[in-house]
């Protein structure tokens, strides 16, 4: 249950994020293991190196604030209404990677454990 | 811990002996201490003005409820930031008016069992447990005003005190979705919660007494510059930190920061610079200082209490531009419904209603005008509600403003025809 909240918070306000840029396509990728788990997600909305810069920097916080996290960290997926917050999902994550893909936007979360080791994954060969 | 940390420890510490010493001075250590010692063993519910028992052990008290945030903080390890200073800065405020040591740690204490059993550290819940120190009321009221023999109500209260701080992280991340993070005082808020079902208890057990405020009007000299002082000093502090050759840059990152809504959770150190949140903090002091000033009202336990959170917020969401309207909206009601500015009601509301500061952010002038109209007549009505055992009023005042406000406005931004499909 802990998990399938958790999940389904980051995957809401990351969706909320990336629709407010109304793309026409959206793919989600979830790979889940014991210890951790993978989601990618794609769409076909092109960002400018500053956006991107600005996308990575919100979700790799430069320090781990699990005050905030815990606490606040509930809001995140919670409220599609106004605009998404990356930082909800930056503390409670381990890593994020952002890119522009052929199509869009490209960014891969890694989140689970301490033992949680983002290295064991390439997302090539799990979706 | 990074050199920007490590000089905001020094601040703290500083702020936090100099009030102690302060305290000590004022009324001599043997009458401080006595005072401090009277302090602990009275009732604490709102309005209970410890400067009325002298300024000089309230000024102690607060210091050493704020020092307990400090080193929780610091044994915790997190960061020392926009978060915990709000935090810290609010527990030494209402060290001035409800929070004593003895009431406080049993709050605390029951936080630190809930994150114990939620398999997390005391420092993942920290801001709760700090935050959460508003029920301490509970604990002193069940000890000694409820008339129960003190070999039953000393350890009855240190319980409740307990299970009070144990639910509460459960209420606080709920009630977080009430509002959705535009009420900055949510522990407040779920405070308050909790208040209605134990003032419900306590009145169904007839153990409950009214409301009464004890209200200091004299204008103590020390208390009336502590708050220029202290500002000063974060002046002084922030330009040591950032460095005296980059005041531009400190100067243009508190504009940047005057752009934020401040909406839950905002830390304006990692928004700008640590000195530009210190600047921050320190407007707000004098601002607020001024305010008090300007409509006569007394510097005594509540005001400076209110003006220390105002302060604490500083780094934690609130800004000169986004708490405006909201106190033009509560001196706009206050005027309306005929009352004094400087009234205890209308002048803490005037305070505390910065805790709707991000709706103004967000929202514009107007939405904050409308939230601090309401919320006066709001936060008048709240405390008798919960008894009095919550001592951020204002907070649950304003988390059911804020929520009310929230809610209008998510129906009226998820009904809008031209996001929707087209027919």
């Amino acid at each position: 249950m802990k998990r399938k909240e958790f999940l389904g918070r980051l995957i809401g306000e990351l969706t909320n994020f990336m629709l407010e840029n109304n793309p026409l396509r959206l793919v989600i990728s979830l790979h889940q293991e014991d210890d951790g788990a993978h989601i990618s997600f794609f769409d076909d909305q092109p960002r400018s190196e500053k956006e991107l810069e600005q996308i990575r920097a919100s979700l790799n916080p430069k320090t781990q604030r699990p005050e905030l996290a815990q606490y606040y960290g509930q809001m995140a997926g919670n409220d599609m209404a106004w605009g998404a917050r990356l930082k909800l999902i930056g503390w409670q994550i381990k890593h994020a990677s952002v890119s522009n893909s052929d199509s869009g936007l490209q960014i891969d979360l890694w989140l689970g454990s301490d033992a949680f080791n983002p290295e064991n994954f390439t997302l090539d060969g799990k979706i | 811990m990074e050199r920007t940390e490590k000089s905001l420890y020094t601040i703290m510490l500083i702020f936090i002996i100099g009030l102690a010493v302060m305290g000590l001075a004022l009324d001599g250590p043997t009458q401080t201490l006595k005072g401090f010692l009277h302090l602990q063993v009275r009732g604490a519910r709102l309005i209970n003005d410890f400067t009325q028992a002298g300024a000089g052990s309230a000024m102690f008290n607060a210091a050493l409820v704020g020092l307990i945030g400090l080193i929780i903080v610091f044994f915790a390890t997190i960061s020392l930031s926009g978060p915990t200073i709000a935090a810290i800065f609010t527990m030494v405020g209402f060290g001035f008016f409800g929070k004593t040591p003895l009431n406080a740690l049993p709050i605390i204490g029951g936080v630190w069992i809930a994150a114990r059993l939620a398999h997390k550290t005391l420092g993942s819940y920290s801001l709760i447990a700090l935050f959460g120190t508003a029920l301490g009321p509970v604990v002193t009221f069940i000890m000694f005003e409820m008339g129960l023999p003190l070999s039953l109500s000393i350890p009855l209260g240190l319980f409740s005190g307990l299970v009070a701080g144990f639910i509460l992280p459960g209420v606080a991340r709920s009630m977080l979705q009430l509002h959705q993070g535009y009420n900055l005082y949510n522990t407040g808020f779920s405070c308050g919660f909790i208040g209605l079902f134990l003032s419900g208890l306590l009145i169904a057990s007839n153990k409950m007494e009214p409301i009464t405020i004890i209200w200091n009007t004299a204008n103590e000299s020390a208390l009336v510059l502590f708050i220029p002082i202290l500002s000063l000093f974060l002046i002084l502090s922030a330009l040591i930190i950032d460095g005296f050759s980059h005041i531009r840059e400190t100067i243009q990152a508190l504009f940047k920061l005057q752009n934020l809504s401040g909406r839950l959770p905002t830390d304006l150190f990692d928004a700008g610079t640590a000195g530009s949140a210190l600047i921050n903090m320190a407007l707000l002091g004098l601002v607020s200082s001024l305010y008090v000033a300007l409509v006569k009202a007394p510097f005594n336990g509540p005001v400076i209490g209110g003006i220390l959170t105002v302060m604490g917020f500083g780094g934690f969401g609130k800004t000169l531009k986004n708490i405006w309207p909201v106190v033009a909206g509560v001196v706009l009601a206050t005027l309306v419904f005929g009352k004094q500015l400087s009234d205890p009601g209308p002048i803490l509301a005037a305070l505390f209603c910065t805790t709707l500061a991000p709706i103004a952010g967000q929202f514009g002038i107007v939405a904050g005008i409308v939230a601090g109209f309401i919320h006066l007549f709001m936060v008048e009505t709240t405390a008798v509600w919960h008894g009095g055992l919550d001592l951020y009023n204002n907070g649950f005042a304003g988390g059911l403003t804020a929520s009310l406000i929230m809610a209008m406005l998510q129906w009226y931004k998820t009904n809008r025809p031209k996001e929707d499909f087209q027919v």
